[in-house]
């Protein structure tokens, strides 16, 4: 009789188990109609929500804060963006300044980790934008390493044009866009 | 008079351009009428059955749309001219009903018919589709089954947003697959069509995941520094190639799926992205910096040997591959601050045969369909933006507008 029964919840639980792998319910606009004459097309597909966790939720600092010539600043906590040329990834000599204040502030405050993120304009196609976004980024890195920061405090990300500081269509806009920003990471 | 009359013969053999290739495509497709049976008209749904019937390079479908008794046999005289005569019927009660049914124009035969169903209704443009399909099959015309394949793409919302969207080939089909938070780089893992790869940038680190798009199981594959991007699948599914810069050097790699192992195919202190595999897996087709701008090169996996496949622009930062065909897109001019003109080619993996495809706007995403037959491209220019087709035997193109959101990447 304990086996009947026994044997009775388990395949309960398998029928239970076994509806788990079914495609999700149907969604807005579906009703219960069986495909017919789609062959695999006719099944319902899902959406799923990422929205949230530790991607994108940088504050900013005023540009008010800056007073080295460089009218933009889209980095946090104290650090300084960097900015480039069109279709350029090297740090150019009016830069310098940043680079070395950037190297100051994550010595002196001990900073144990900083995302240094390469962005990109909107002139660039796919993946070879996101390629010169992580030049940048690299660039920058490597003049922090060579001002004492230790390389291993520093992880490098390019967000090629996906993350327009400015969404202008001016010259001044599309210069803002192409930076790299530094963000403590906790 | 016999020489000249061989003279002027010879001229007309040699004077074969471009434009009277398509006159002669134009001849050799099928002229067919469309009856639309519906109890309401469907100009939506004709729409998309005209679209599909001229991308497939074998019909030349009526620009009016007809009038009729979905029953009917009989073939009003004006249409006896045609080679087919399509007959159509969509109803709307639980879902949506598409009938169709093919006659032979000349005597009412009917040759193909079929009914299809579906309980979702944004999904109608797949009904049509696979009608289509059946129809070219029952002709028995070349596949044209990458017309019922979905298009997955990404796209971008706000600063560090971006949404992946499931389409249909003409778009008129799109549903979110993919929201919140920065997912980029779609590629499908499979022929099937049930899983692909994503960029995921939730974490410290771009991560790549797989999943299934019917019931959302996520898996993750690998995280780099810098940069992560599924470019390639083998036919088999087993490896992936990737860009990937684990030293803040993008770089092609090779990712076994079944063993774990990766292998870095470029070893080069400028840009390498875009790997796509070529010459029956044997060769990987890729886009460099080594010449100062974006150019097209290929390496024999086995081999540290690089060649340059392209001699032509001076910035050719996009491509794909089919089999040992290649298509890329070219910058053609250098405005630092407003759009360029990008153009497509084809050419062959040896660099040989390069051929236009496009000539004004900006032209980017090239994608080969699954057989090869057909490009897809987005197409940007002062009048908006569209995806594009281009059939390469027909050469037949057709663009759809699409507005709104920057398309970031795409696949099909």
């Amino acid at each position: 009789m304990i086996k009947q029964q026994q044997l009775a919840i388990a395949l309960l639980l398998g029928a239970l188990l076994s509806g788990c792998g079914q495609p999700a319910p149907a969604l807005d606009g579906s009703s219960n109609v069986a495909p017919t004459g789609l062959g695999g097309l006719g099944g319902e597909t899902v959406t799923i929500d990422e929205a949230g966790g530790a991607y994108g939720s940088t504050s900013e600092d005023g540009a008010s804060s800056i007073s080295d010539g460089t009218p933009y600043n889209s980095s946090t906590e104290g650090l300084k963006s960097i900015y480039f040329g069109f279709d350029n990834y090297t740090v150019s000599s009016k830069m310098e300044n940043r680079i070395y204040s950037n190297a100051t502030h994550v010595r002196t405050r001990g900073l144990r980790k900083v995302k240094v993120e390469g962005n990109c304009d909107e002139f660039g196609t796919d993946e070879y934008n996101y390629a010169l976004g992580l030049k940048r980024a690299k660039a920058v890195k490597d003049r922090m390493v060579a001002q004492g920061v230790s390389a291993d405090s520093m992880v490098i990300v390019s967000l090629g044009e996906s993350n327009p500081s400015c969404s202008q269509p001016t010259d001044g806009c599309y210069e803002q866009n192409r930076r790299v920003d530094l963000h403590p990471l906790r | 008079m016999r020489y000249i009359l061989l003279l002027l013969l010879t001229l007309n053999l040699f004077a074969v351009d471009a434009t009277l290739t398509i006159e002669k495509d134009v001849e050799a497709r099928s002229r067919i009428a469309l009856v639309d049976g519906s109890a309401l008209p469907q100009p939506k749904l004709s729409a998309i059955l005209r679209s599909d019937l001229k991308i497939s390079g074998h019909f030349l479908p009526d620009s009016t749309i007809h009038k009729g008794a979905f029953g009917e046999r009989f073939i009003p005289p004006a249409l006896k001219s045609k080679e087919y005569l399509l007959r159509y019927r969509l109803s709307q009660t639980k879902g949506v009903k598409l009938e169709v049914r093919l006659q032979r124009a000349s005597d009412g035969t009917i040759l193909f018919k079929k009914h299809y169903a579906i309980g979702d209704r944004r999904k109608t443009p797949f009904l049509v589709h696979k009608a289509v399909s059946d129809i070219n099959d029952a002709l028995k015309y070349p596949d044209i089954s990458w017309i019922n394949r979905y298009v997955v793409y990404a796209r971008y919302t706000l600063p560090r947003k971006s949404e992946i969207v499931l389409a249909d080939y003409t778009f008129n089909y799109q549903k979110v697959i993919i929201r919140g938070g920065l997912n980029l780089f779609p590629k499908w893992a499979d022929k099937a069509q049930k899983s692909f790869y994503y960029t995921s940038y939730r974490g410290v680190l771009p991560t790549l995941y797989r999943v299934n798009i019917y019931t959302g199981a996520k898996q993750r594959v690998v995280a780099s520094e810098g940069m992560l991007v599924c470019t390639d699948v083998s036919r088999d599914g087993s490896r992936l190639l990737l860009t990937m810069a684990p030293n803040g050097q993008a770089d092609i790699y090779e990712l076994n799926l079944r063993t774990h192992a990766k292998k870095r195919i470029t070893k080069f202190s400028g840009i390498d992205v875009g790997g796509k595999y070529i010459n029956n897996e044997s060769q990987v087709l890729f886009v460099s910096s080594r010449l100062g701008y974006a150019n097209i090169f290929k390496k024999p996996l086995g081999s540290s040997a690089v060649s340059q496949v392209v001699h032509h622009g001076r910035n050719n930062n996009a491509c794909d591959t089919h089999g040992n065909q290649i298509v890329y897109s070219s910058r053609e001019s250098n405005h630092a601050f407003a759009s360029n003109t990008f153009n497509l080619y084809l050419s062959l993996a040896n660099g040989s045969g390069t051929r236009p495809l496009t000539t004004t706007g900006a032209n980017q995403f090239p994608r080969f369909s699954t057989d090869g037959s057909v490009i897809l491209f987005i197409k940007h220019t002062q009048r908006g933006s569209a995806i594009g087709y281009t059939n390469l035997m027909s050469r037949q193109s057709l663009l759809f507008p699409i507005s709104g959101r920057k398309i970031q990447s795409i696949d099909w």
